[in-house]
């Protein structure tokens, strides 16, 4: 039997990154930053607006090249060799902010088919790969034949995660993937990912600013504030340190709220929920306690 | 990548030539290039590339990024000039080898040309593109054009649609790079392959960019109609279009300037 396949890891050191240089509106959106993304796990990325969220995800794909420091994926610089910048395209997969506008294929199936097709894949193994995402994904199979343009808004969504998933990339950065849509939209989305990185166990990081989404998807979170990284840990970790969250722009879970209130008006709940699911366990216990007497 | 055009390559400033009134200013362009074209003689054409710099000077925007601009149209100054020494017959005589005949009308002609096409671009670009920002072009083209609607020409519809167009450019800009990343990050390769294969690449960025556009296209419409736009009948402006003293100065000033070459003209 083979080994394990190790999943990548990748690393942003001592990056700066400006935009328009040269000109009177230059500015850095990054600053010296260094920091890394384990492999294997699913990372949520957050940060207010402005903080630097997406300029670090296209700089992990190599489609922005840092103005000073290295992007390092398994420890080897991305730019080492600017011509095969290409390649760690396919290895780094970036699903953008409302991906829905990059569908253009006739059918969902082909335009799923378009990343791994440029990849040079044999058909068989297109193929495979597209069930594939589409089932993560959750696109079932009556869409496959229709035009992306005549899906609902949260289905498209799903196809384009599908095109990039299907490219099966070692790491999958996604911005703001749940952005806009309802609340069941988003689960259904966000617990997709999580599916397909459980089975594929590679590394994903999930960029986004909803810690209630953040707090019940993410294995780890990574609290960025004016370009550098204030806080890296378990969701316990980090919602332990409301006034901290509170100065970078972001606060707990309303859940993790509502259990605190809880808390003060003498219910014996336990802290450290930040889940619905797990304060719906919790209250549930307590009830059935007070029924126990 | 994209973002670096300009487009009419407005220059914001704050001279005389950037506050002219739009609609005198297109009076003024027009009253310049007929002065160009009148001009036929040395000294009428020394004062016509000298207004030209006059015109620079006051518009206070960087020779260089001028002077810049008629690099692009240096080959057909060239082609003009070659054209007009070979094939210009005369009096005078210079070069005749075999059927290589040149004489000093031609010489004489080809200067001339040069320094219309110079006078020609320097003023227009000062005197329009580089002191008048898109929008103020097209509110001033419209009242010009106004008395047309006697013709029932739908000028404000015209100007309308222009003014729109004008101003989704930097937003269909925009849109292009982010789809254009989004295809590159699937692995689209815009920069191999043969002119075929590159055309092919461009469908994933052209289909999303057409659906987008024919989208928002269809909201705006909406949106003004929401807002009760029923065309240009009886519709009034938020900003009004005077008439300074600035204006009369400068168009007097270009008037005595047509005067002075056309007397050159009979005195030479």
């Amino acid at each position: 039997m083979e080994e394990a396949k190790k999943a990548a890891s990748i690393a942003l050191r001592d990056v700066t990154y400006r935009y328009s240089i040269g000109t009177p509106f230059e500015k850095a959106a990054l600053e010296n930053v260094s920091l890394e993304f384990e492999g294997g796990i699913i990372t949520g990325l957050m940060g207010h607006t402005g903080s630097g969220k997406s300029t670090i995800a296209q700089l992990l794909n190599g489609l922005l090249k840092p103005t000073e420091g290295q992007v390092l994926l398994d420890g080897r610089d991305i730019w080492e060799d600017p011509k095969k910048i290409s390649a760690v395209r396919f290895r780094v997969g970036l699903v953008f902010q409302y991906p829905e506008y990059q569908l253009f294929e006739e059918t969902v199936l082909r335009d799923i088919a378009y990343g791994p097709g440029n990849m040079g894949l044999s058909q068989e193994e297109i193929n495979r790969r597209v069930a594939d995402a589409a089932r993560f994904a959750g696109v079932t199979p009556d869409l496959f034949e229709k035009s992306p343009f005549e899906l609902s808004g949260g289905q498209k969504r799903r196809v384009a995660i599908a095109g990039v998933m299907a490219m099966d990339p070692e790491i999958l950065v996604l911005d703001e993937p749940a952005a806009g849509l309802d609340p069941r939209g988003r689960k259904e989305i966000l617990g997709g990912i999580r599916a397909y990185q459980r089975e594929k166990k590679n590394t994903i990081i999930i960029i986004s600013h909803s810690m209630e989404d953040m707090a019940v998807y993410a294995d780890k979170l990574m609290v960025l504030d004016h370009g550098h990284v204030s806080r890296y840990g378990t969701a316990h970790d980090i919602f332990c340190h409301a006034e901290e969250l509170k100065q970078v722009g972001l606060s707990r879970p309303q859940i993790t709220k509502f259990i605190m209130e809880l808390q003060k008006a003498g219910i014996p709940v336990e802290s450290g929920i930040y889940t619905v699911d797990s304060a719906y366990r919790e209250v549930l216990r307590i009830f059935k306690e007070k029924e126990r007497g | 990548m994209l973002k670096d055009i300009t487009l009419g390559q407005y220059f914001p400033g704050n001279s005389i030539l950037h506050k002219l009134d739009p609609r005198m200013k297109i009076f003024l362009i027009i009253i310049y290039i007929v002065t160009i074209f009148a001009a036929n003689n040395p000294v009428s054409f020394v004062l016509v590339l000298a207004s030209a710099f006059v015109l620079m000077f006051l518009s206070k925007i960087p020779a260089k990024l001028i002077l810049g601009g008629l690099k692009a149209v240096f080959f057909i100054m060239a082609f003009t000039a070659v054209i007009n020494i070979f094939w210009t017959t005369g009096e005078h005589l210079l070069v005749d080898v075999g059927f290589i005949k040149i004489y000093a009308e031609g010489i004489e002609y080809a200067v001339f040309m040069i320094v219309r096409v110079i006078s020609l671009i320097i003023g227009s670009s000062v005197l329009l593109t580089y002191t008048t920002s898109p929008i103020a072009l097209t509110d001033g083209l419209e009242r010009v054009l106004a008395p047309l609607k006697v013709l029932h020409i739908p000028v404000h519809e015209f100007s309308m649609m222009m003014t729109i167009a004008l101003r989704f450019i930097p937003t269909l800009i925009e849109e292009t790079d982010k789809i254009i990343s989004a295809q590159k990050a699937r692995g689209a390769d815009f920069s191999s392959g043969n002119l075929m294969q590159r055309a092919k690449a461009l469908i994933p960025v052209m289909v999303p960019l057409f659906v987008s556009a024919f989208h928002r296209a269809d909201e705006l419409a909406v949106a003004m109609e929401c807002r009760c736009y029923r065309g240009g009948e009886g519709r009034t402006r938020m900003t009004q279009l005077h008439y300074h003293t600035r204006d009369f100065l400068m168009l007097g000033a270009l008037l005595l300037f047509m005067a002075v070459v056309i007397v050159l003209n009979f005195v030479f």
